[in-house]
């Protein structure tokens, strides 16, 4: 028997909530931002006189890792005040921050190994630095995968801020390693090196100058604006997502 | 909002000091020799005698030459002396000093020669593959002999480079000689100690596990430039190959990550829309 | 009024094994899977004895690291599919308590194997590994992987892809317990200085209680109905 359908197209919208200014002034700044901090990397800064033209990168690689603490801590916040107060905004944001943290830290594995390649002679090297490196990559790639892999809207909220919060335990692990693990030949440049140290480098004043907005940038503007856009557009799938669920219960 | 743009003057502020001040703090723009098999800095103020392989600087004030030239022999010893013979037209003989030492790309070894009283040469050579590097500072017509050479650090702790400077006088030196004055000195190779008496000047800088050196009999007044020039040769050499390709690539998977991570959202908004259109239509036709 | 907290953990834990006494589910897979493990690494490293010498403590603690995965898998699936998880919930006992109970049955079952193949590996692989600081630092790994394993199965026990799952989301957590854990026993077998390997096991056992107060303190949030 035909059941005549309750739902007109009118029914089926998406609240369009227009971009807030402020989100719309972040993104101009942070396209701007990103271009003169290229500009400052790339063609202001002079170039190494032991590195040559490949230190440059270093002006991304080292930005990128901090990005990704930002967007990876906003995960573990995200995660623990979701456990606390079950709003969905913060499991969004948790999210939001493992999308944007994993493409940065992408930047920064991908950096680090062409950099190794003319100044260490390798790719990779299963340098302790390195290797937790790529061990935070794959933690949250693994919190993709899980996450997928989990039906139930609010089981999985509450599992993934579980493995947010535990997820963060690598990105300390990765940025204070040199301190546990001394025989990293991974250089340090703020600070002193390990005596294996290769490939380092003289923080000089042009360096510094050079690395502090694009450090700057990276840390805040990058992470912030992307997660904010990824945010939005997570709230408009869930919304749609209901809208389907809706239809088809019709 | 307010905050925002606090933050983002703070930024341009800073990018635009960054812009003025990052142009002072470097060696800027050092000009590089580039060769099939090597690229060198170009020392500036010096007589460019380069051909299209060797890299040839000549000082005719100090009677020195810094040639960077690949030899196609894998006997280094061979090698080193024929390059000096073909270069200067003189038989160099055999080596006076010889050893090893292991640098930031791999083993290399530090020669002295001394054909006669008038020309002398330091050579750092390494194998690479089936030829020979040879980096050689050679001497002609010196007032006091100089020479330049790398040596492994005999104690890694050690905050300079005055133990291998004793223990190369005492190699190179007849008599040996002790140098009491001592001063330390910023050069763009690195920071350099400088040990002098009224005979000898010698110089030591610390670079990894490694110390480089640089000795002249009689008070070298030029030593600490010619030694600079030396050696911001040898580590032209060894750290920077030509190494842009590699930056430009970089650049790539940063700019192809970003993008994916934005087309993807904006990817995700275009797959939502249409569902959403989808649905709409959906109701629309049923209705 | 809720069982107090030791109470209901000891109950658990009594509860897991006598199941396992009457059933011998866990433990023989378990087993049998380490011997097997250990007899193809045997196999595939034979060639080398120097090789063979130098990758004992991977060995163990890469086979050690998969037992406890299985383990936890299949317990958790039994648990689940006998309705045993809820059974629980609904009993007045803390979550906490379920989740030591938990943690030490894995723990347990995992450290016999452990124990049963320390005694093998001296034999197939020629280093002693029957010495109390390699006991101790196993007992500790076995530990570590327990707390972050109990945690995670009970999540992915409850996702669609189940026994998939586990290993996607345990092993990069476990690694800085396996990093450690390899490194004190090598220095151990190697007989590096004290200062080497105590450094290790040291760091082993700071992120093991680290990561299982964590864990104790997020358990709640998996279990809910």
């Amino acid at each position: 028997m035909w059941e005549k359908p309750k739902l007109a197209a009118s029914d089926l919208q998406i609240e369009e909530s227009p971009q807030p200014r402020t989100l719309r002034i972040l993104t101009v700044i942070t396209v701007l931002g990103f271009a003169g901090s290229l500009y400052l990397g790339l063609a202001a800064a002079g170039t190494d006189i032991l590195q040559g033209e490949i230190q440059r990168i270093f002006y991304i690689h080292m930005p990128s890792f901090f990005g990704a603490f930002t967007a990876f801590g906003l995960t573990l916040i995200g995660g623990l005040i979701y456990l606390a107060r079950r709003r969905e905004h913060w499991d969004r944001i948790a999210l939001a921050g493992v999308e944007v943290g994993l493409a940065f830290s992408l930047i920064n594995l991908l950096t680090g190994s062409i950099w190794a390649r003319p100044i260490w002679n390798t790719w990779w090297t299963w340098d302790p630095r390195l290797t937790s490196a790529a061990i935070m990559c794959l933690t949250y790639a693994a919190y993709l995968m899980l996450r997928a892999g989990i039906d139930d809207l609010d089981r999985r909220r509450a599992f993934m801020s579980v493995y947010g919060i535990l997820a963060f335990v690598t990105v300390l692990i990765t940025l204070f390693i040199i301190r546990i693990v001394p025989e990293t030949i991974h250089p340090v440049i703020v600070g002193a090196s390990p005596q294996n140290a290769q490939g380092g480098f003289e923080a000089t004043s042009g360096v510094v100058m050079a690395l502090f907005p694009s450090l700057l940038l990276w840390l805040i503007f990058m992470p912030l604006t992307l997660i904010w856009h990824r945010i939005r557009l997570e709230k408009r799938i869930e919304a749609l997502n209901r809208l389907k669920t809706l239809a088809l219960s019709e | 909002m307010k905050i925002t743009i606090t933050l983002a003057t703070f930024v341009f502020a800073l990018l635009s000091v960054g812009a003025v001040n990052a142009q002072g703090g470097e060696a800027n723009g050092v000009a590089y020799f580039r060769s099939r098999a090597f690229n060198v800095p170009i020392l500036a103020g010096w007589e460019d005698q380069s051909t299209e392989t060797v890299a040839q600087f000549h000082l005719a004030e100090a009677g020195a030459t810094i040639r960077t030239a690949v030899v196609p022999q894998d006997d280094i010893l061979a090698a080193a002396g024929a390059d000096l013979s073909a270069a200067f037209g003189v038989d160099f003989g055999a080596p006076i000093y010889q050893d090893k030492v292991n640098l930031a790309d791999g083993t290399w070894t530090a020669l002295i020669y001394e054909a006669n009283a008038r020309i002398s040469a330091s050579v750092m050579a390494r194998l690479a593959g089936s030829e020979t590097v040879v980096i050689s500072f050679v001497e002609s017509d010196p007032v006091g002999r100089i020479l330049m050479l790398a040596a492994t650090r005999s104690d890694e702790s050690a905050a300079d480079a005055s133990g291998e400077i004793a223990t190369a006088i005492d190699r190179l030196l007849d008599p040996p000689a002790t140098l009491e004055r001592q001063e330390s000195l910023a050069l763009p190779s690195g920071e350099w100690l400088l040990l002098s008496s009224e005979r000898y000047t010698a110089m030591g800088m610390v670079f990894g596990n490694d110390s480089y050196l640089a000795i002249a009999e009689l008070a070298g007044e030029p030593l600490p430039m010619l030694a600079d020039a030396f050696n911001r040769t040898l580590l032209g050499f060894f750290i920077t190959p030509d190494n842009s390709p590699y930056l430009a690539l970089g650049l790539a998977a940063t700019f192809i990550i970003l993008g994916t991570l934005v087309g993807s959202l904006f990817w995700r908004e275009r797959a939502l829309r249409k569902d959403l259109a989808l649905l709409q239509a959906l109701a629309g036709a049923d209705g | 009024m809720k069982t107090p907290f030791f109470t209901g953990a000891a109950a658990i834990i009594k509860k897991d094994l006598r199941a396992e006494f009457r059933a011998r589910e866990l433990v023989s897979v378990m087993g049998l899977f380490a011997l097997l493990s250990v007899l193809v690494f045997s196999f595939a490293l034979e060639l080398d004895r120097e090789a063979r010498e130098e990758a004992v403590s991977g060995v163990l603690w890469v086979t050690l690291i998969f037992a406890s995965m299985l383990g936890l898998n299949r317990g958790m699936a039994l648990e689940c599919d006998q309705g045993g998880l809820d059974a629980m919930l609904a009993a007045p006992v803390s979550r906490s308590a379920i989740y030591l109970g938990k943690l030490l049955g894995n723990f347990i079952f995992t450290a016999i194997v452990g124990m049963v193949m320390l005694p093998l590996m001296t034999v197939l692989y020629g280093k002693n590994l029957l010495d109390a600081w390699v006991i101790g630092t196993t007992v500790i790994g076995v530990f570590g992987f327990a707390t972050i394993g109990t945690l995670l199965a009970t999540m992915t026990v409850q996702t669609r892809a189940r026994e998939a799952l586990l290993p996607i989301a345990m092993l990069p957590i476990v690694l800085p317990f396996l990093l450690t854990a390899v490194r004190a026993t090598t220095g151990l077998l190697n007989g590096a200085l004290d200062g080497e390997w105590r450094g290790s096991l040291g760091m082993l056992a700071g992120i093991t209680v680290i990561y299982f107060v964590i864990c104790l303190l997020l358990y709640r949030y998996v279990v809910e109905e």
